[in-house]
This record gives structure tokens, sequence and C-alpha cells, in this order.
């Protein structure tokens, strides 16, 4: 093995360990997508085709009524394209740390890139931790928490039956992305960004295809971007102290 | 119960939500090479993980399914259970323990309050 090779698995190694305390979110949200899914109404070989080739629960989830309603395909792209459009905002923010690799590997990448992913790999960049090899880490990351999430779909889709819906097992997703995000929130302008990307989403909420996401998250990231230049332009403590 | 759909139509539903998915997952990075998004778009999209994650969590949490009303009442038990999980959160970054904590808490106000 070259040592380019040797140095691109310890970072895939390190990607794959670097994912695991977000691993126990994932899988209770893929088990509650693969239950969801099944007790909406589709039969299990949909559910598991949908699982493995559409791979995102909001939009799985949020596209399960229509299906059931017998709605025109183009409304239940539509609505997953929608609902899937933070993922946009997602690969922007990426993009700088692949322009340098060829295409067919950014499409891989991001393919598998998700909420838990995608989280994980801009805290690691921003505290300045991420190896050298950064796609292969990232790789790492997205493998387990790709195989994980289908383990529990499956599980979830085999089992639907004898999970009662009372255990509310969904909100362990929920807790899971409040432990991601907490530890971002040091910062003034996060913080803003945080109540603001809340307070529009609450308002918003009414509005169809998890759209009131896409604006608060929008809001939110114009109210921090705000304050971070104000704060950027003040002149420094030191000098009038 | 299965839905009154399809087959070719389900596999249509399919093969057309997996495209949503794949398109806006890579559409920045596949445009990378063509696109500068310039200095303050990128600093910018720093802040897309906490403000886009607010927007997801908070709504989950005071906007309950049946009805989707608001519930800012301290006896809805997601907010209790986020509440304890955030307290965890400032303890220690642990979470596998900020889960526990948090469905525990929830779990005790649903069967509880």
């Amino acid at each position: 093995m070259s040592p380019l090779t040797v140095e691109r698995r310890a970072a895939f190694r390190s990607g794959q360990r670097a994912i695991i305390p977000s691993l126990f979110g994932a899988a209770a949200w893929g088990l509650v997508s693969g239950v969801a899914m099944v007790k909406g109404g589709l039969a299990v070989p949909w559910a598991l085709m949908m699982s493995l080739l559409v791979y995102a629960g909001s939009a799985q989830l949020a596209a399960l009524p229509l299906i059931v309603a017998g709605a025109p395909l183009w409304v239940i792209v539509a609505t997953g394209l929608i609902t899937n459009l933070r993922f946009v905002i997602y690969s922007a923010a990426m993009r700088p740390y692949f322009a340098h690799l060829v295409a067919r590997r950014r499409a891989a990448l991001g393919f598998f890139m998700t909420d838990f992913t995608f989280t994980l790999f801009m805290r690691h960049a921003q505290e300045g931790k991420l190896p050298e090899h950064r796609d292969a880490w990232f790789a790492g990351v997205c493998a387990n928490n790709w195989i994980t999430w289908q383990i529990s779909a499956t599980t979830g889709i085999v089992a639907a039956s004898y999970v009662p819906a009372e255990w509310g097992l969904e909100f362990t997703g929920t807790l899971a992305l409040v432990a991601l995000v907490g530890p971002s929130l040091v910062t003034r302008p996060a913080l803003l960004g945080a109540l603001v990307a809340s307070a529009v989403a609450l308002l918003a909420h009414g509005l169809p295809f998890k759209l009131g996401l896409f604006c608060g998250a929008i809001a939110g990231i114009a109210a921090a971007t705000i304050a971070d230049s104000l704060r950027e332009r003040a002149p420094p403590d030191a000098e009038g102290a | 119960m299965t839905a009154p759909v399809s087959g070719i139509a389900l596999a249509a539903v399919i093969l057309g939500l997996a495209l949503s998915t794949f398109v806006t997952r890579t559409s920045f990075l596949l445009a990378g090479a063509k696109l500068r998004l310039g200095h303050r778009v990128e600093m910018a999209l720093r802040f897309a993980p906490v403000c886009t994650l607010a927007a997801i969590i908070v709504p989950d949490i005071l906007i309950h399914a049946p009805g989707r009303v608001l519930d800012l009442s301290l006896v809805n038990p997601r907010l209790i259970g986020a509440l304890a999980a955030g307290l965890w959160l400032c303890w220690s970054r642990n979470i596998i323990g900020c889960l526990s904590t948090g469905m525990a808490a929830y779990t005790l106000a649903r069967l509880c309050l």
C-alpha cells in the first residue's frame, strides 16, 4: 500500500469514529421513517426501495400523505424538492472544501450528505480539526451514517406493526439535532441567527412544503451575517480601554 | 393498508423523489468549478448549520402535529425534553447522555402531565 492510501484510509476511519455519537439519533430517525412509511400506507417492498433510493427522511415523510392520496407526480416531486431545499444551502457551504475533486466524487459525497453529516463536517472544519484528506474523512462519516440509517429504516419497515406511535421515537431525531447545534451557539452572531431563524420558522410554519424552514434559515443566516459584519467593523475594545 | 396507486406510478414517484434529493444535495457541489460565490457569501454560509437546524428544531418542539398549533406551555413534553437535553449539553458534550436525558424527561412528562 502506498503512503497515500494509508493516509486516506486513516482519514476514512477517523471520520467513521467522529460520527459515532450521532449515530443513535440517525438510528432513531431511520427507525421512525421506516415505521412511518409502512404505517402511512406504503407496502413493504416500496418502503424499502424508497429508503434505499431517496435516503431523505423528511422528504419521505412529507411525500407520504401525498402518495397515499394519489396526488400527481409533479406535486409529489415538487414537495420533495422544496423539503430538500436546505440541502442547496448545505452544498453551497461545502463547495469550497471539495472544489478540487473530480465531479464524480463531488456528486457521490453530495448524495450521502445529510443534516447530521453536514453539521459534523462544518463543525470540524470551523474548529480546524479536518485531516488533510477531508474527502476521505467525510466519506467515512457518510458511510457509517448511511449504514446505520439503512439498517434502522429496514428494521422499522419490517417491525412497523410492533412499534407503538405514542413512544414518540421520532423525537430522538430532534434531540440529536439539538446536540449537534448546541456547541455552535457560543458566539453572539450564531445565537442571534438561531433566534431569528426559529422565530421566522415559527411564524411561517403554516406555509406549505415546509417552506417556513427555508425562510427561517435564510432570515437567520442574514441576521447572523449582519451582526458578524457589524462586530468586525466595530473598533476593538482594547483601543477604548 | 396499501396505497391505492399502481406499481409503475409508485416507482415513478420514488425515482422522482430520489432525483429531488440528488439534485439539491449536489447542486453547488457540482456547479463548483464554474461558480465563484465570493467571500461574503462564503462567510454567510458559516452560519448555515446553526440557522437551518434552529429552523427545523424549534417548530418541531413547539408545534404539535395534530392541529399544528403553537404550544408554548411548560407542560409541553417536547419542550421539557428539549430543555432537559439543553441543560445536559451545558454540562457535558456527550450526545448519548443528551439523548437519554431528553427522552427520559420527554417520556416522563408525556406520561405524568
